[in-house]
């Protein structure tokens, strides 16, 4: 015999719903009749006595329709899931306070500690085990370990990523067990877009926080700075430190640039300003990428020193090219390249010019002239390194006393910066520099012959044909003819390459010392670069060549133009350039970067041999080298095992059958921390947060027992038969709807209505 | 014994009033005046260019060539001597079309043209009109006194040449600089010397400090063609503010 625990009604008529409306609708239009056809009845108690019997016959004949009845039926009740979270992100790592267990060791602890309540629920629920961090994921039971190793928190994606109808089983409720430091949607604290996605589960979340939020500890939270900084410029790295649990202390704050300290600034922490933003400037000397290391002391007792420094990468860039002209005395040569440097956008001009020399005679007194003392002590002693580009035009040194000067000439070009001398009867070796401290950054050295007034077409070498400086067309060919077709040009002064120089563009006679004398010749001196231009006629390559119609100035601005780039070393004209894959890396993430080597043509260099080195970039210290080979097309891609936590160089050199392309670098930052790592606090307030709004308990860890837990009730689901009992086929509910059919029927007759 | 002694008087005389030779590199490297030569009246001040040419060297660092170029309008020999200067006393005639390409190209690649009328004010009209031929477009105007011109090397007020005809001096623009100025005020007259060394014409009306003036605007000319801009540089200011005040 078959056992029911339930009932239900249920309506046992095969009619669709809509026609269901329909029958109802027609049994209300009757009683509607009725009613109007009652209006002429002046006699309330009859009106209403036929309305009633008008409205029972209609719901009458509705029960027969729709055919009423009982289902008895066999239930069961099913068990709702209870998810445990527990936090497995690297913020567990460190202790609940100062000198105790990790958070991690203390969760673990409470769960052994709760496991029995838990088990408890486990008679209505079925209990299921996560971590979550980075991302959720499951459990294989409630012993598992949960190591604390996800680089991010995400409290609310896991919520969110939780399985809401698991085997046709609801969600009655969670337990999320954590520190609270969340770094995703959360980590600014609760909004209003984050309270509806918790309200949106539609579950209550109960929450257990281990650390109490009051962890002593000193974090460099965030620097903010502009991905590029321009050379000479102020830069502002705005920096939030926070302190929790220390006390009041004042905290010097330094920035350094590869080990070398370029700005420090002390703020003042305590109870009531825990955290602060300020703002530390400084203004770099020099262009490239540089890895930046903001520290704070670490203190005793500190929940993590990791958090106390934080690193990044600055590219440094030139806004514009910084050139120095100094000119001998107002001359064509000195006028065309003026007008070129001047109406260049992208160069700074400064110049001076000696327009008057001790033998000169203005014939008016000084105040009538508009002279002004030459500064050589300002320039060649404070500005100096400020220029990218310093360029001598026929200028004799001599008068002005310069020759303390020039040592720091020679170490401005030694320690990256550029320099050009152009020829005249005051440059070179008639100008007494090759006795001068100068004479070794020049690419040429005086041999001791008069200058040659001859006029001469000068001629490319082979290294001239493809150099970025002297390449006026687009191949090699192209450059050959553009330099064949410019003007004959008069006078040179008579000098030889100094070794190691580069002879670009030379005399097609005039030898010295058993060479063609150098015309346009340069080197690579230290870390700087220099030209020299043993004529002071080049400016024939703009006006002179504008006279045939044929090309105007533009080989002579190319020729210029290219030059300063190349001085300065653009980016661009690198042979080997080395660009790592990201310049910031967190932690323990090895170090990549892409090598690309040109020819000296500047073609794709197939097969060159790089050697490329891992440096420390504070101490110089050798880490790691690599030897690899680049593909077809000139590029290949090294990869360094993590170094450890600092700024480091990526430094190649590049080889083409055995003859050397050059080398580049590039820097990358590994930062010390985390944002995972680097939040040492804990947020119980965010886990109470999210009880609250979804209607779950709070409690710590210390308590050892589980919060409030407000789960659903087990849902009650049909299971087995069922057997339907009809209540419409009941003789006393045909002989009711008789009755009021008959009654109205008999009572309209007498009372006198059709 | 007397007759030595004469000789070395002159040789030290001669040295200090000669101009120094300036040690440049070949004639291209020094500044040669070139004076345009074209039908009509175009020397009507011979000896002037020498004297500012000589002048300039002993005043200025600028080597100068000591004698002058004579060049036709539409010689490619031209551009080998960015300064070229146009004289006359009756108006310019009508330039041909390879003389006014020419000028275009050489005004427009870096040239600069002193346009200086020794007459009624007829010869700088009929440059003004050319002008307009050779570089079509740009704007003839006034140059004002706080022109860089005016402070190129000596610090002047206002122009001047043989005459004060007209208190200013008009110019053309290119590429950011003055490709022309054109004096209305005989400058050569001011300047020329005959061959015994003395003046070939009174200034009016200022006399000799007048004269000073035009030598000194005429050094400023040439300052300016080979510096340009150069003493509007944000470091020549307040030197120049202070001496100007």
């Amino acid at each position: 015999m078959e056992t029911f625990d339930d009932w239900k009604l249920v309506l046992l008529a095969p009619w669709p719903r809509w026609a269901l409306f329909v029958l109802a609708a027609l049994a209300l239009l009757g009683v509607i009749l009725a009613a109007r056809g009652l209006r002429p009845e002046r006699r309330r108690s009859r009106r209403a006595i036929l309305l009633g019997l008008r409205a029972a016959s209609m719901l009458a004949l509705l029960f027969f329709v729709l055919e009423p009845g009982v289902r008895h039926l066999q239930t069961a009740t099913v068990k709702g899931r209870l998810a445990v979270l527990v936090d497995g992100s690297a913020s567990m790592e460190l202790p609940t306070g100062e000198g105790r267990a990790s958070r991690a060791a203390e969760a673990a602890e409470y769960l052994r500690a709760v496991m029995p309540a838990l088990s408890e629920l486990e008679r209505t629920h079925t209990l299921e085990f996560y971590r979550y961090g980075e991302k959720l994921q499951p459990l294989s039971g409630p012993g598992a370990a949960v190591e604390p190793t996800d680089e991010a928190t995400d409290i609310l994606g896991a919520l969110e990523a939780l399985p809401r109808g698991q085997g046709g089983r609801r969600l009655a409720g969670v337990l999320l067990l954590g520190d609270g430091a969340d770094n995703a949607s959360l980590s600014r604290g609760m909004t209003r877009e984050a309270r509806e996605r918790l309200r949106s589960l539609g579950v209550a979340i109960s929450t257990v926080w281990t650390g109490d939020g009051r962890a002593r500890d000193l974090a460099i939270e965030s620097v903010r700075v502009e991905d590029f900084a321009f050379v000479r410029n102020t830069v502002e790295v705005e920096v939030t430190v926070s302190a929790a649990g220390m006390g009041s202390l004042e905290v010097p704050l330094s920035l350094q640039r590869e080990g070398e300290v370029v700005a420090q600034k002390s703020v003042i922490l305590g109870p009531k300003q825990e955290r602060q933003t300020v703002k530390l400037s400084f203004v770099p000397d020099r262009i490239g990428e540089f890895v930046f290391t903001v520290s704070a002391p670490v203190y005793e007792g500190e929940a993590t020193a990791a958090n106390n420094s934080e690193t990044f990468v600055l590219k440094v860039i030139r806004d514009r090219v910084r050139v120095l002209h100094v000119v001998g005395r107002p001359s064509w040569d000195q006028r065309f390249l003026r007008t070129l440097l001047r109406n260049d956008p992208n160069v700074d001009l400064i110049s001076f010019y000696i327009l008057r020399t001790q033998q000169d005679q203005p014939r008016a007194p000084e105040h009538e002239l508009s002279l002004i003392p030459f500064p050589v002590d300002e320039i060649f002693d404070k500005q100096l390194w400020s220029f990218d580009l310093v360029v001598f035009q026929n200028f004799n040194y001599r008068p002005y006393r310069m020759d303390r000067y020039l040592p720091n000439l020679q170490r401005y070009v030694q320690e990256g910066g550029a320099f050009v001398m152009i020829g005249g009867e005051n440059a070179f070796g008639e100008g007494g520099y090759d006795q001068s401290p100068i004479a070794s950054i020049l690419p040429v050295e005086a041999v001791g012959a008069a200058v040659n007034e001859e006029v001469f077409a000068p001629r490319l070498t082979e290294a001239g044909l493809r150099h970025p400086i002297t390449r006026l067309g687009g191949s090699v060919e192209a450059t050959r003819q553009a330099w064949e077709r410019l003007p004959p040009i008069p006078g040179i002064n008579v000098t030889r390459p100094r070794p190691g120089a580069q002879v670009l563009l030379e005399h097609p006679h005039v030898v010295a010392s058993g060479q063609n004398a150098p015309v346009v010749a340069v080197a690579e001196v230290g870390r700087g670069r220099t030209m020299a231009v043993t004529t002071d006629a080049s400016w024939y390559w703009a006006m002179v060549a504008a006279r045939s119609g044929e090309g105007g100035a533009r080989h002579y601005e190319r020729f210029w133009l290219q030059a300063i780039r190349w001085l300065v070393r653009d980016p661009d004209l690198t042979r080997v350039r080395v660009q790592a894959v990201q310049r910031t890396v967190p932690p323990r993430t090895p170090l990549a970067a892409t090598i690309s080597a040109r020819r000296a043509d500047y073609a794709p260099a197939e097969g060159a041999r790089l050697e490329v080195d891992l440096f420390d970039a504070v101490t110089g210290a050798p880490v790691e080298r690599k030897v690899l080979e680049t593909g077809p097309d000139g590029t290949a891609r090294v990869e360094f095992a993590p170094p450890g936590v600092g700024a480091f160089k990526v430094v190649a050199r590049a080889e083409l059958g055995g003859v050397e392309l050059g080398t580049g670098q590039d820097v990358i930052a590994v930062r010390a921390t985390t944002a995972e790592r680097g939040e040492a606090r804990a947020r119980p307030e965010l886990l109470q947060e999210i009880a609250e709004i979804t209607g779950g308990g709070s409690i710590s860890s210390t308590a050892r027992k589980l919060p409030e837990m407000r789960l659903l009730e087990p849902e009650v689901v049909e299971v087995g038969r069922s057997e339907d009992r009809p209540l419409w086929d009941r003789f006393w509910l045909v002989l009711l709807l008789a009755a009021c059919l008959g009654g109205e029927w008999v009572l309209r007759r007498r009372w006198g209505h059709a | 014994m007397k007759r030595k002694a004469l000789a070395t008087g002159l040789l030290v005389f001669v040295s200090l009033v000669l101009p120094r030779q300036s040690p440049a590199f070949g004639e291209t490297s020094r500044l040669v005046f070139v004076q345009g030569r074209y039908d009509g009246d175009w020397n009507p001040r011979p000896g002037a260019l020498r004297r500012l040419a000589f002048e300039v060297a002993v005043r200025t660092s600028i080597a100068t060539a000591p004698e002058e170029k004579v060049l036709p309008l539409d010689s490619p020999e031209l551009f080998f001597y960015p300064f070229l200067y146009l004289s006359g006393t009756r108006p310019l005639p009508a330039l041909s079309r390879a003389e006014v390409e020419n000028l275009r190209r050489y005004l427009t690649f870096g040239g600069f043209l002193l346009c200086d009328d020794a007459g009624d004010g007829a010869f700088a009209a009929s440059c003004e009109r050319e002008l307009g031929r050779i570089l079509p477009g740009r704007t003839l105007g006034r140059i004002p006194t706080d022109h860089v011109l005016f402070k190129s090397f000596y610090l002047l007020s206002h122009p001047a040449g043989r005459t004060l005809s007209r208190p200013y001096l008009t110019g053309v623009v290119e590429g950011g600089r003055l490709a022309a100025v054109i004096s209305a005020n005989d400058l050569g007259g001011a300047w020329a010397r005959d061959e015994f060394g003395a003046w070939s014409y009174d200034v009016v009306p200022g006399g000799e400090a007048q004269r000073e003036v035009a030598f000194r605007l005429g050094v400023n000319l040439a300052m300016y063609a080979l510096c340009t801009d150069y003493k509007d540089d944000q470091v020549h200011l307040p030197f120049i503010m202070k001496r100007r005040r």
